[in-house]
């Protein structure tokens, strides 16, 4: 089966004063159709700029420098305004970080939901829309006799909800779910990612998930690819990133979470800060908070190559150690 | 206290005017960055020097006025036998004369220092009562507050130009006196509101915790700790506060209703009570009321222009990446 | 929503004493004030200044002078004008206030139109020539004085173009063999404008009521609004007064750009900086993200959102709205509150000054109220 989305060396950076941060500097992969993926790194590594980038939803002074977005066999980047206004939303929709402030907070939402798909099928009458959004609500788990309310009078996980359930109003092939939990308590926080890969499942959608949280997005993720500084370090299914870290990053990444599961031990942090994309350092971009990184690290930026199969890595030194071993080390 | 006293040889108010210098050099280098702010300042500096040192020096040469001369470029006595006036332009009067022969631009000129005067001495008497009783109601809080904000709302819907226009006719109303009332009655609008909201946000600050626990008696809180900390955005509605005062000036003199000898509004309404600007006059003797409408405007304007450039020095988030 | 609306009045009504409070204390209870006026005359005998002082209950303690003029200011009775005598106040105001009324209301609805779309273009088409050049006219027109731009308008299209009336309420010559005065004519202007505008507001309600169809919306509104105006306008040409209302609206039109422009200004770039503020929300991108066309994101979403703010920052300038009225009555000889304060100022006719600057308070605090309710309805976070 041929891929739903396929990104090749997608590269995009924002004019600032001082020049050009790179904030996505030749990202690729792939994405099945059913599938979903995690995109994992830490604040400012360029996954939301990723996302934006596929939506063509970029800030005034960012550009796409080179690279192909296709997806279902079209490259994006080319399309006109008119063009990727049909892909939004009935292709590709989007839940985004900040869900508290993603509605509009004069219109109702039901409302806000029904634009979305009156604008994309403009066959279906007001009164058939407004009985997808009711079927809707009742998938995310919402009243719906809610769905005539404003934002104001939603608490912060019915926004949330209410959100997924506009991301699902059109059938998207394609969901992209920027940091969806982030501002919710915890159980909440559980509770919606788990019904969202319950609803992606029963669709069979693809989606990407967004996070900080290498943890919460294994639980819901089949592939992981792992950021750091606006170039992916590591790609794998879950289970392989989770079990056979390669990656010094994404040990590193991996020790600073706790498991619920695993044993106790320490939690180790990764020494220093991610460097200044700005002026990003010449050889691999890691190298200068790397344990194992030697002269061939600070001179030349690694391949990213396949070293096992469907295990994608990008790094001089992969480590080979298994997760236990590393639970001895540490 | 006395070991800082021996590490640190320099004394206190060194320290603080050092402070206060970098402080100052940190805000000027935004406020350079605003275009609007430059322009403003340049304004107004324009008409400072002219009003201030220009003036006085062709008053005491070119524009001396002898016994026997048939011109005199006093701006309230002076006169030109030589022309009929109105007069156009000339070389003599650079901007002609008015109805009865005196030098528009002598009376321009000697105009500007009193309108700086009104507007900084009125939006000094509105930024001291507006910090005061913006800082005290958000410090004290309760009834204090309470009250002050509901005069702040009243003052606000104030028809204030109506209401000075008819206490003007009630009494003679001069330069200091207006600018008392327009300082006085702007000092508890909406400014209060502006500065109240901005202490109290300083009010939660961890420093006016450790100064409360440390002893400090509130009175010396408001003012050496909430007050230096709203201080900029005091100055921001200062700035507003003059181009208002000002403008009142000039509505008033216009319309006749103030008791001055020489003010830009009155100038204006010289030429237009003599009837001078009725109609298709008003394009014939531009010169009447070109010069003084556009100093007005000028300087109105060059004071709004600094407040949207200080806008962005005190408003972080206006300021471009 | 009618539970905020009457919290509103009452404030609005405390608001009002409060007002009356400070014009009767800065008016009558200061040395040199209304007492001292009325007595000021040294031809008057000590005699006559008692009466004079009994006749307009100036004798009487402060406080219940102060009750009385409350009383009076709530029973519209403002006592008699001098310089009209024997003319009630209250006729006076009565005859002047709708005038004022026309003038702000035609120039405030207007302006907002202009204002509220424009800074909405400049903000979305930011960083090009037209925002640059828009902007700077705009602060020009918010910082120009009063009076010089009046004579620029009396000028250019009075003067130079010759295309509207100078400085009239209406042509003289015309008037002078009617039977009828221009207060009728003018209450009926009043009257026509009352009843489209009302029209229109129902369309709207309508449409946004009856349908969910941008097209057939449109339709719903633009029916009924032109059809109004197209029967007014027949209605008006058929009848005998046609030409004297044609030229009462023909003498209003450079007030109405004189105060237009003075609340333009502020509005465009209030509404521009709201839309700049607005622009950066999460659900503008969730709008754009929704694959709505960009028109329908710049107006649905944004510019209905940034409107609010501007709303606010409106209800704090109308004191300033109102003043720019009052110096444009002035200046176009246009026969409102404004005008007749200013002349009983100077003819020193304190009743009617007085009764003017109450009037004033009270139509600020009904603008006040009805930009309040406007407002409850435009901001759902508002109304409960």
């Amino acid at each position: 089966m041929s891929a739903l989305l396929s990104i090749e060396g997608l590269k995009m950076y924002y004019d600032t004063q001082k020049g050009s941060v790179k904030a996505v500097d030749g990202v690729s992969f792939q994405l099945k159709k059913g599938e979903s993926l995690g995109l994992v790194g830490e604040s400012g590594c360029g996954k939301t700029s990723v996302a934006m980038s596929i939506m063509r939803l970029l800030a005034e002074n960012a550009r796409i420098i080179s690279g192909h977005i296709y997806f279902d066999g079209k490259d994006l980047l080319t399309l006109s305004e008119k063009e990727m206004n049909k892909v939004r939303w009935k292709g590709i929709s989007m839940i985004f970080q900040a869900a508290m402030n993603s509605l509009n907070p004069v219109y109702r939402v039901g409302d806000q939901i029904i634009e979305a798909i009156i604008t994309h099928e403009p066959e279906v009458t007001f009164e058939q829309a407004r009985e997808r959004v009711k079927a809707l609500y009742e998938l995310v788990g919402l009243d719906p006799g809610r769905m005539d309310h404003y934002p104001h009078e939603y608490s912060g996980g019915m926004k949330q909800r209410a959100i997924i359930a506009m991301s699902l109003a059109c059938n998207p092939q394609l969901i992209i779910a920027d940091e969806p939990t982030t501002a919710l308590d915890v159980i909440v926080q559980d509770m919606i990612l788990r019904e969202m890969a319950r609803i992606q499942k029963k669709l069979n959608m693809s989606m990407i998930y967004i996070s900080h949280d290498i943890a919460v997005i294994a639980e819901v993720a089949e592939k992981i690819a792992i950021m750091y500084a606006g170039k992916i370090v590591e790609f794998s299914d879950s289970k392989t990133i989770f079990k056979q870290p390669r990656h010094p990053y994404t040990i590193g990444l991996m020790s600073s979470f706790p498991s619920i599961r695993g044993s106790k031990k320490p939690l180790v942090t990764i020494p220093g800060e991610p460097p200044n994309l700005l002026n990003p350092p010449k050889g691999c971009r890691f190298a200068p908070r790397c344990p194992f990184a030697t002269n061939v690290c600070l001179e030349k930026e690694p391949p990213y190559k396949e070293i096992d199969k469907e295990h994608f890595i990008a790094c001089w030194h992969p480590q080979g150690v298994k997760r236990g071993a590393e639970d001895k080390d540490a | 206290m006395s070991e800082l006293q021996t590490v640190v040889k320099e004394p206190l108010w060194k320290i603080r005017i050092k402070l206060a210098w970098r402080g100052f050099l940190k805000n000027w280098n935004i406020f350079r960055q605003s275009k609007i702010g430059m322009l403003g300042l340049w304004i107004v500096i324009v008409f400072a020097i002219l009003g201030f040192v220009v003036y006085p020096i062709l008053a005491a040469t070119v524009w001396r006025s002898s016994l026997a001369a048939t011109v005199s470029y006093d701006p309230i006595t002076g006169y030109d036998f030589q022309k009929i006036n109105p007069s156009h332009p000339s070389l003599q009067h650079p901007l002609g004369t008015d109805p009865i022969g005196r030098d528009i631009l002598s009376q321009l000129l000697y105009s500007t220092p009193r309108e700086f005067m009104l507007g900084i001495f009125a939006a000094l008497i509105t930024v001291f009562i507006g910090t005061t009783v913006g800082t005290v109601a958000a410090y004290y809080g309760g009834i204090l507050d309470t009250f002050f904000m509901r005069l702040a709302d009243l003052i606000l819907l104030f028809p204030m130009i109506a209401f000075l226009i008819v206490l003007s006719g009630m009494m003679k109303i001069n330069m200091i006196m207006l600018a008392l009332i327009i300082g006085i009655l702007s000092g508890f609008g909406g400014i209060t509101i502006v500065l109240r909201s901005q202490a109290l946000t300083v009010k939660v600050k961890p420093f006016i915790e450790s100064a409360k626990v440390s002893g400090a008696r509130s009175f010396y809180i408001v003012f050496h700790h909430i007050v230096p900390n709203v201080m900029p955005l005091s100055f921001l509605y200062m700035m507003f506060s003059v181009t208002g005062a000002i403008f009142s000036e000039a509505v008033l003199s216009f319309l006749g209703l103030l008791n001055v000898k020489m003010s830009w509004g009155l100038m204006i309404h010289t030429s237009e009570s003599g009837g001078y600007l009725l109609g298709a006059y008003i394009g014939r003797y531009w010169w009447l009321w070109v010069p003084a409408g556009l100093a007005i405007t000028l300087l109105c304007g060059a004071f709004y222009f600094i407040g949207r450039g200080l806008d962005e020095v005190v408003n972080p988030r206006l300021r471009r990446r | 929503m009618g539970k905020y609306i009457g919290k509103r009045l009452f404030q609005i009504v405390i608001l009002l004493v409060i007002y009356i409070a400070v014009v009767f204390f800065i008016l009558h209870a200061m040395p040199g004030g209304m007492k001292a006026l009325f007595i000021s005359n040294p031809r008057l005998t000590p005699e006559a200044q008692q009466a004079i002082l009994k006749a307009f209950g100036l004798d009487k303690p402060p406080l219940t002078q102060f009750l009385i003029y409350m009383r009076n200011s709530f029973t519209l009775n403002f006592g008699v004008s001098f310089s009209h005598y024997p003319t009630p106040v209250w006729e006076i105001i009565k005859e002047r206030l709708p005038r004022t009324a026309l003038l702000f209301i035609t120039a405030t609805i207007i302006s907002f139109l202009i204002g509220f779309h424009s800074g909405k273009v400049l903000a979305w088409k930011r960083g090009k020539a037209v925002e640059y050049v828009s902007t700077i006219g705009g602060v020009v027109a918010y910082t120009i004085f009063t009076p010089v731009l009046a004579f620029l308008l009396i000028w250019f299209f009075g003067a130079y173009l010759r295309l509207f009336p100078l400085n009239q309420f209406l042509n003289p010559d015309l008037w002078a063999n009617t039977s009828f005065s221009s207060q009728v004519i003018f209450l009926r202007l009043l009257l026509t404008a009352s009843i489209i505008g009302a029209v229109i507001l129902v369309a709207l309600i309508l449409s946004y009521r009856l349908s969910h169809n941008i097209r057939s919306r449109r339709l719903i509104f633009y029916i009924p609004t032109i059809s109004s105006v197209v029967i007014a306008v027949f209605i008006w040409w058929k009848s005998p007064y046609g030409i004297y209302g044609a030229d009462i609206l023909w003498h209003m039109v450079l007030p109405v750009v004189e105060v237009t422009i003075i609340s333009y200004a502020g509005i465009m770039l209030v509404m521009r900086d709201s839309m700049l503020e607005t622009v950066k929300e999460d659900f503008i991108t969730t709008a754009r993200a929704k694959g709505l066309p960009d028109r329908v994101v710049r107006d649905k979403h944004a510019a209905r959102t940034a409107l609010l703010p501007v709303i606010t920052n409106f209800i704090i300038s109308l004191g300033f709205t109102l003043s720019g009225g009052i110096i444009t009555e002035t200046l176009f000889s246009w026969p409102g509150m404004g005008l007749a304060m200013y002349e009983a100022v100077i003819s020193h006719d304190y009743p009617l000054a007085a009764g003017c600057l109450i009037f004033t308070g009270i139509f600020v605090l009904f603008a006040h109220l009805v930009v309040d309710i406007v407002y409850a309805f435009l901001d759902p976070r508002i109304r409960y």
